[in-house]
């Protein structure tokens, strides 16, 4: 038997304290290791899909940068068009690959009491557009073809084949592919060809945004410029920008959280002390009869600086396999509040993180166990017999 | 083995100065349970303490085997009576989540020894409770709990015991039981010092030392 067991022994002594104070580690340890791995694999998984997108830049009517982003990633509605004449004064300059205007737009459907969100592109550049996407059928090859989000296929129990109608259009449209779920707003739209969408919104050339792909990445700057010399009225945001405008409003974000999580922390580091002080108050006469039977000072202060940081441990491990257990929870939750959050896996397993968290709160304990052990110490045997 | 000279033990409760010891001689030798007797307040506890080097005195010295501790540094009065002084109280102070077998170990944690099993066995069957051994002090009785605090002194193979009131909280049979074995231990080569309240069992030690008001008489 070691110092291990006997501190073990006391905090069994005082079960559902102990396990409060561990639970109260865990939920912060959570939090710290939710943020920080949530912002770990955000940040990855915008890179790679930035990565993957074909785009080089968007073309949109001058607005927030913010709108811009979450357009080009996920069918933000822009209540502004650009007209026929930007696009053709895009494909008159060199250098460009492909131009792909996106018509984007709520619809209002007084028939049905509700209100479809419409995206409108061409469905020949939908793997660069979209490069993650798994669409359940086919890509629309006619005007008369769509494709629908997960959301909207669930909530009208869509498949591929069926029919969807629109009170202002005669014929109706066949549903060619359905969109696996993205846990994005993507999931809520519903995907037309260009043409159709310009003839459903009544917006005849019109377009929220134009994707442009230049044959030499190294020219953007220069097309770039040239672009905003000669047309007016126009915003150009290169795909870059939009990255680093979202990965600064998730450092925004992120520093925000990790604020709240260290006061969480903080508060946890509180209540650990004050646990561990109780118990070192209640074992007073214990530990004058252990400095009799020949514990030392520095015996005594380890003794409790090894019981907290055992209760900080466990809370620290707790906390991970909390975390990890509610990671769909959190990034389904996440997913609905923020603007945009790059598809696949967000909250992941990283070993080298939730070693750190951990490692972390078992520091936590050492400084929670300073003061106590001190007190602890510093108990005068004569006095602590006395009873 | 452990000699008192002239101790004095003065401490301040508020504006009053409380003389606990005044000008106490004692030798403590082997072979010999020595009572020490007197009302509350005689200072028998704190002359307790002065011989376990729990406590330093205002004056005088405490000869342990001819050195002085009351010079000794904190670090060397701990390694006193790790080696050398075996401590019993009247509550026992047994930890409760402990089986019978790691109270008794609980000193070899602070001595840095590990844990003879057969010489912790040998300490239950002297204080006749090997068959207890696994049981937690909540299985068992005062007597019981008072026996296993005695191999707990017992288990760094002190020089000297030291008892405050340790039949003090059992009845007439376990005291009995608690007094005989503390005279075996003094016929077995060990100084063992009892304070006790029960002057039967005081007329049986082999020495009583009277005390009142900080002196012995």
């Amino acid at each position: 038997m070691g110092f291990l067991r006997l501190a073990l022994t006391n905090l069994k002594r005082h079960r559902t304290r102990s396990l409060l104070t561990i639970v109260g580690i865990a939920a912060s340890v959570a939090v710290l290791f939710s943020i920080l791995s949530y912002n770990r694999g955000f940040e990855r998984g915008l890179v790679r899909e930035f990565q993957k997108t074909g785009i080089h830049f968007m073309v949109v009517p001058s607005g927030c940068a913010h709108e811009v982003a979450s357009l080009v990633l996920h069918g933000a509605i822009i209540p502004k068009y650009l007209d026929l004449e930007v696009v053709a004064r895009i494909s008159g300059l060199d250098g460009i690959e492909i131009i792909s205007p996106l018509l984007v737009a709520q619809l209002p459907n007084t028939q049905k009491n509700r209100v479809d969100l419409i995206y409108g592109m061409e469905m020949k550049h939908l793997r660069i557009v979209k490069p993650a996407w798994r669409v359940k059928g086919s890509v629309p090859e006619k005007d008369s073809e769509i494709i629908v989000g997960s959301e909207v296929a669930a909530h009208y129990n869509l498949k591929p084949g069926d029919m969807v109608s629109y009170p202002n259009v005669k014929t109706g449209f066949r549903v060619a592919g359905v969109l696996e779920k993205t846990d994005s707003q993507d999931d809520a739209f519903t995907y037309l060809p260009l043409s159709a969408a310009q003839q459903l919104l009544d917006k005849p050339g019109g377009a929220t945004a134009v994707g442009v792909k230049v044959k030499d990445p190294e020219l953007v700057g220069r097309i770039t410029e040239t672009l905003t010399e000669k047309v007016p009225g126009i915003q150009i945001v290169t795909m870059n920008q939009v990255m680093n405008s979202i990965l600064n409003l998730a450092a925004s974000a992120k520093a925000l959280s990790l604020s709240i999580a260290f006061i969480a922390i903080f508060i946890s580091a509180v209540g650990v002390m004050n646990s561990i002080l109780m118990t070192v108050f209640e074992r007073t006469n214990e530990i004058g009869m252990m400095r009799a039977v020949g514990a030392s000072r520095a015996d005594i202060f380890r003794m409790v600086v090894i019981e907290t940081t055992m209760l900080t441990f466990s809370g620290g491990v707790l906390g991970i396999i909390i975390s990890l257990a509610g990671s769909r929870l959190i990034e389904s939750f996440v997913r609905k509040v923020m603007p945009y959050v790059p598809s696949g896996e967000i909250l992941a397993l990283e070993p080298g993180l939730a070693a750190g968290s951990i490692m972390f709160a078992f520091f936590i304990g050492i400084a929670s166990s300073l003061y106590p052990a001190w007190k602890a110490s510093k108990i005068n045997p004569v006095e602590a017999i006395k009873g | 083995m452990i000699e008192l000279k002239d101790i004095k033990k003065t401490y301040r409760r508020g504006a009053e100065e409380v003389h606990a010891l005044r000008e106490v001689n004692l030798d403590v030798s082997r072979n010999e349970l020595l009572a020490i007797v007197g009302p509350s307040g005689a200072g028998k506890t704190t002359l307790l303490h002065m011989l376990g080097c729990l406590d330093t005195p205002t004056g005088g010295s405490v000869l342990i085997d001819g050195i002085d501790a009351a010079r000794m540094r904190e670090p060397d009065l701990v390694n006193v009576r790790r080696k050398k002084i075996g401590f019993i109280f009247q509550q026992f102070y047994l930890i409760p989540g402990l089986s019978v077998f790691r109270n008794v170990a609980l000193p070899l944690i602070f001595s840095k020894t590990s844990p003879d099993p057969q010489h912790i066995r040998s300490l239950l069957r002297i204080v006749g409770l090997e068959h207890r051994e696994e049981h937690l002090p909540s299985q068992l009785s005062g007597g019981e709990m008072q026996r296993v605090a005695i191999a707990r002194a017992l288990v760094n193979n002190p020089e000297v015991v030291l008892a405050d009131e340790p039949t003090g909280n059992l009845d007439t049979d376990n005291s009995e039981k608690i007094f005989e074995l503390l005279r075996s231990l003094a016929h077995k080569g060990l100084a063992v010092v009892m304070i006790t309240h029960n002057n039967e069992l005081a007329q049986r030690c082999d020495r009583v030392v009277h005390m009142k008001d900080g002196r012995i008489i």
